[in-house]
């Protein structure tokens, strides 16, 4: 969905000041660092002014590249935001593309609507990006537009508060995974890998496709993929479908995992004790992860993701 | 040539040692010609169950470093002709020696001993690496306790990864807790580590009691746990195990215990 990536200041050679992509998560503002402020706000105003109403009211991630920023840039650009009524719910500071990087997006707690993408800085891995290289200015912590600081909470309390699925998922408090948009593909990348089980603790498998795994995946052991996880035995284990998608599901013989991951959100296991005894599905509703009774039909949301 | 087994489990405390002893004492009695290699290099502990830790002059590490000929290392057992044991050294630490020492080491007892028995530290660092390096095939030792499953089933993973065959016995299972419902059974542990399984011991007082001793369960006769520690050694040999009134051990705890006879 790389729809609309223009460039705004045609007689600049260099990379242009800021260029406005539409993502399948929104629009995205790639900044250049190096540049003066007033052309990077000038190029965002100068693209936003064309088409107004189209921008009006979306979600902007704000990526800068070759920063960081000359202090007061981020005001600015708030500034800028609250004048085309956007929400900006991501700054980042890219890296060097590092596709090998995509594994392990960092847990981010966020209570807003729109959770503010900033990383924990002890998540697993550091993803491929980083918290901007200058500190948020208290005003733009107060903007009800939310730079304000992502409750970044230790991994422990952030597991516990995780929705269980098992749990009515009425109660459950969505929770995002922040992906860095470097990592984030737009397809699933052809081809599903077939793997012999049982998959035991300790093993990370893991494929840019679809997974399909004939036999157990046992507790301590992670699938991860970009596209759908089917376990042809028991998922007791974690598993991490659609890493960098929007949709995807995880179906096994028995689900009974320590932890599901689809997309962005998370589902830890129930502490009671409970046999799946039938073929469930776990898939993102509604914000949530749902599981529910396989009964031969695909729900008709997830269609796109095979 | 022989064979090299290793005696492995990742958690500690399951019974390694004492399985090792036993089996080893099994093996001999059999007739086969058995070396056990203690590899828990710093923390040795099989001479202490086999009663013949005031016999060690050398060790482990010192046939390694050529300080001794690897014969001159090996205690011969006091009850039994045909069992030996390497200690391990209690002064250096796993790094003392390398996988390719032991490979070695292990590949010239077996041109002599029909069944070598590599007693495993706990863990799966550098002692372990060493502890698998020489071995054709393992027995990965677990208890009925979701930690030792877990560690079992990392285990398992890391020998397949080395090309190492395993095959599973159940350590310290208690069939009255198992039919209350409070203790794992057979089929459970099989049920998640999916590997063949040789045998299940039973919780029993006589393998503490004789442990202790300095002395295996297995040399001392009776006990119900002596019993499966020889029929395990018996499949390890390749013997085919009769079936005692036409019905298994396992056939007989399964029905003590309500399971079907194959695992779910």
């Amino acid at each position: 969905m790389e729809s609309t990536a223009a460039a705004i200041e045609p007689t600049v050679v260099e990379p242009p000041a800021a260029v406005l992509k539409g993502t399948a998560r929104g629009l995205e503002a790639i900044v250049n660092g190096t540049a003066p402020l007033d052309a990077i706000a000038g190029a965002i105003e100068k693209r936003i002014d064309e088409a107004p109403a189209f921008f009006r009211g979306s979600d902007i991630r704000i990526r800068v590249e070759d920063g960081p920023l000359a202090t007061g840039s981020l005001a600015r650009l708030e500034a800028l935001a609250v004048k085309y009524e956007l929400r900006i719910v991501e700054i980042t500071a890219a890296k060097k593309k590092e596709i090998d990087a995509i594994p392990q997006p960092s847990l981010a707690a966020g209570s807003a609507p729109s959770p503010v993408g900033d990383f924990d800085a002890e998540g697993p891995t550091q993803a491929a990006a980083k918290p901007l290289a200058f500190p948020l200015p208290a005003a733009a912590n107060a903007a009800p537009a939310k730079l304000a600081e992502a409750e970044v909470t230790e991994l422990d309390a952030l597991v516990e508060s995780l929705p269980s699925f098992d749990e009515p998922t009425q109660d459950a408090v969505p929770l995002q995974l922040a992906v860095s948009p470097e990592i984030e593909l737009q397809t699933v990348a052809p081809g599903a890998r077939l793997v012999v089980g049982p998959v035991r603790s300790g093993v990370i498998l893991e494929h840019t496709g679809h997974v399909i795994v004939f036999g157990d995946v046992n507790p301590g052991a992670e699938v991860r993929a970009e596209g759908n996880i089917i376990v042809l035995g028991r998922l007791r284990g974690t598993a991490h479908a659609g890493i960098g998608q929007d949709v995807g599901f995880i179906l096994a013989l028995q689900l009974q995992p320590q932890q599901l991951r689809i997309s962005r959100q998370v589902a830890r296991a129930a502490d009671s004790d409970s046999t799946a005894l039938q073929t469930e599905i776990a898939y993102v509703s509604g914000g949530q992860i749902v599981v529910e009774r396989y009964t031969g039909k695909l729900p008709a949301s997830l269609a796109t993701s095979i | 040539m022989g064979r090299a087994i290793v005696i492995t489990s990742g958690k500690g405390g399951v019974g390694k040692t004492t399985t090792t002893a036993n089996l080893g004492a099994a093996l001999a009695q059999l007739g086969h010609t058995v070396v056990l290699v203690d590899a828990d290099i710093g923390l040795r502990n099989l001479d202490v169950v086999m009663g013949l830790e005031n016999r060690i002059v050398y060790h482990v590490v010192d046939a390694i470093r050529g300080k001794c000929a690897v014969t001159k290392a090996l205690i011969k057992d006091r009850r039994m002709e045909n069992l030996w044991l390497l200690p391990a050294s209690q002064t250096d630490d796993k790094d003392a020696v390398t996988p390719e020492d032991m490979r070695s080491l292990i590949f010239e007892l077996k041109a002599t001993y029909d069944f070598v028995l590599i007693d495993c530290p706990a863990g799966i660092e550098q002692g372990f690496k060493n502890a698998i390096a020489g071995a054709d095939e393992a027995v990965v030792v677990a208890t009925p306790e979701v930690s030792s499953i877990r560690d079992a089933d990392r285990v398992v993973g890391l020998l397949a990864a080395a090309d190492v065959p395993a095959r599973l016995v159940v350590n310290r299972i208690s069939p009255h807790l198992v039919k209350k419902g409070d203790m794992l059974s057979q089929a459970d542990v099989i049920e998640i580590l999916a590997l063949e399984m040789l045998g299940a011991i039973p919780l029993d007082d006589q393998v503490i009691a004789t442990t202790n001793k300095g002395v295996p369960a297995v040399l001392e006769g009776k006990s119900v746990a002596a019993k499966e520690f020889i029929r395990i050694a018996k499949k390890l040999a390749g013997i085919e195990v009769e079936a005692r009134d036409g019905v298994g051990f396992f056939t007989r705890l399964g029905r003590a215990l309500g399971l079907s006879a194959s695992p779910a």
